[in-house]
């Protein structure tokens, strides 16, 4: 217990809310960061949101954890929906405790006389900016340089719901599995969401419900179950 | 102190209560510029006279109608206030005024601080989020009645500000500078506009 890092035995294990741990009273003055779904109370560090402990060097701690609901955090790029449309921002939808805003200058060259005209139920790729708690989070259409980049518009496809975990597990590298062998033989066009949200396209609607279909489904199984799954999914093809 | 003598009599709205040569119109009271010049009554309630001060040139009695329902404090212009703040946004925060100077208000006013109005330095560089939080209570002065749904606030000055805040963790937040309160729970520190109590 009394070594000079600190360490918990539960690191890679799954916790659940009210689980301690770390005890800091052995402790001597070291700084530990904490991260998502861990609390201090008092002496003892518990835990917050199910999931599974995290640990890297030398002291930051963090509970990985997949919901439905997202919490908007600055820098993640994310799906929204417009839902309305103000004189000085956009309302969109971004999955999270609040609506969002867009500012309607908040494009490359954007100016009061090329304000981009968006119906209610536009899909965008856009980047949270400002997520403070309490305030509505604010997003933008550029990146931090002021270029468009990516973001904007998604014409046609098909917006799919996810967990955050799985967003996050499709943007990870090594590729999510399913993705990348699908990626080989069909072809795709796919925006991923941090806020539980995926966009897929292609030429053909039946490529479009395969691709969102398997992603889905390929969630909760392991990497063994997911190559049998893969192989099952690209015979039905042919 | 002067006497006041309230009569028994009720007067509404309308009424004549004298001509403008004879009176000062005060609270409750106002002087018509029609060419009879009379002082009419814009309330309900008792007419009361005051006598002038000895030594003024105006040796007219002023006459007032005391309202026969109190009512609670009502901000106006320049009084400082107490208010706890419901929203922050971008360029502004939403404030209930709880109290006026040291009464308690009986309905529901509403603030608003601009983000020019939080500080008296460097004003357009005003992060909303560091100045206030939901919940937080502060000490403002109102600049001016506003629009219909709100008065305009304002914390620039150095005694004006968050007087009270709680932390993440729950804890009341001790002021530790012009900027800055930390909690006693656990020591983490969050920024607000604080007000500076005492001398």
């Amino acid at each position: 217990m009394e070594s000079k890092l600190p360490s918990s035995k539960f690191v890679d294990q799954l916790v659940v809310p009210g689980d301690v741990i770390l005890d800091l009273s052995n402790l001597s003055t070291q700084t530990i960061k904490l991260g998502g779904g861990l609390r201090q109370d008092g002496d003892s560090i518990s835990v917050m949101k199910a999931g599974k402990l995290r640990f890297t060097k030398p002291n930051k701690y963090w509970v990985e954890t997949s919901q439905k609901r997202y919490v908007p955090s600055v820098g993640d790029n994310v799906l929204g929906v417009v839902m309305d449309t103000k004189p000085e921002n956009f309302i969109v939808d971004i999955k999270g405790p609040a609506l969002a805003f867009l500012p309607v200058l908040s494009f490359e060259g954007g100016t009061r006389r090329n304000i981009p005209k968006f119906e209610a139920g536009t899909l965008l790729y856009l980047r949270v900016v400002s997520a403070n708690i309490g305030m509505n989070p604010e997003l933008s259409c550029m990146d931090a340089n002021g270029k468009a980049a990516e973001y904007g518009i998604l014409k046609e496809g098909y917006m799919f719901e996810s967990s955050t975990g799985l967003s996050r597990m499709l943007l990870s590298s090594p590729p999510h599995l399913v993705l990348e062998g699908l990626g080989k033989k069909l072809s795709f066009e796919i925006a991923v969401g941090i806020n539980g949200r995926f966009w897929v396209n292609a030429s053909q609607a039946s490529t479009v419900i395969l691709v969102g279909n398997a992603i889905q489904k390929s969630e909760s199984l392991s990497l063994v179950q997911q190559k049998i799954y893969l192989e099952k999914v690209l015979k039905s093809i042919q | 102190m002067q006497e006041r003598s309230e009569e028994e009599e009720m007067v509404t709205p309308g009424e004549i209560l004298g001509k403008g040569t004879d009176l000062i119109p005060g609270k409750g009271a106002y002087l018509s510029r029609d060419n009879h010049n009379t002082v009419y009554a814009s309330l309900t309630g008792r007419r009361s006279l005051i006598p002038p001060p000895p030594d003024s040139p105006d040796q007219r009695p002023i006459v007032e109608v005391i309202g026969h329902k109190a009512h609670g404090p009502v901000p106006e212009p320049g009084c400082v206030v107490i208010a706890r703040v419901t929203k922050v946004m971008a360029r502004m925060a939403s404030a209930d005024i709880m109290c006026v100077g040291s009464k308690s208000v009986r309905e529901k006013f509403s603030g608003i601080i601009r983000q020019q109005d939080v500080r008296a330095t460097e004003i357009d560089k005003v992060d909303m989020h560091t100045s206030f939080r939901p919940g937080d209570i502060v000490k403002a002065s109102v600049i001016s009645l506003g629009d219909a749904r709100a008065y305009h606030l304002s914390t620039a000055q150095n005694e004006l500000g968050v007087v009270s805040a709680e932390s993440m963790a729950g804890g009341t937040m001790v002021p530790i500078s012009w900027t800055e309160m930390q909690c006693p729970l656990t020591g983490q520190i969050e920024q607000r506009k604080v007000a500076k109590v005492g001398a």
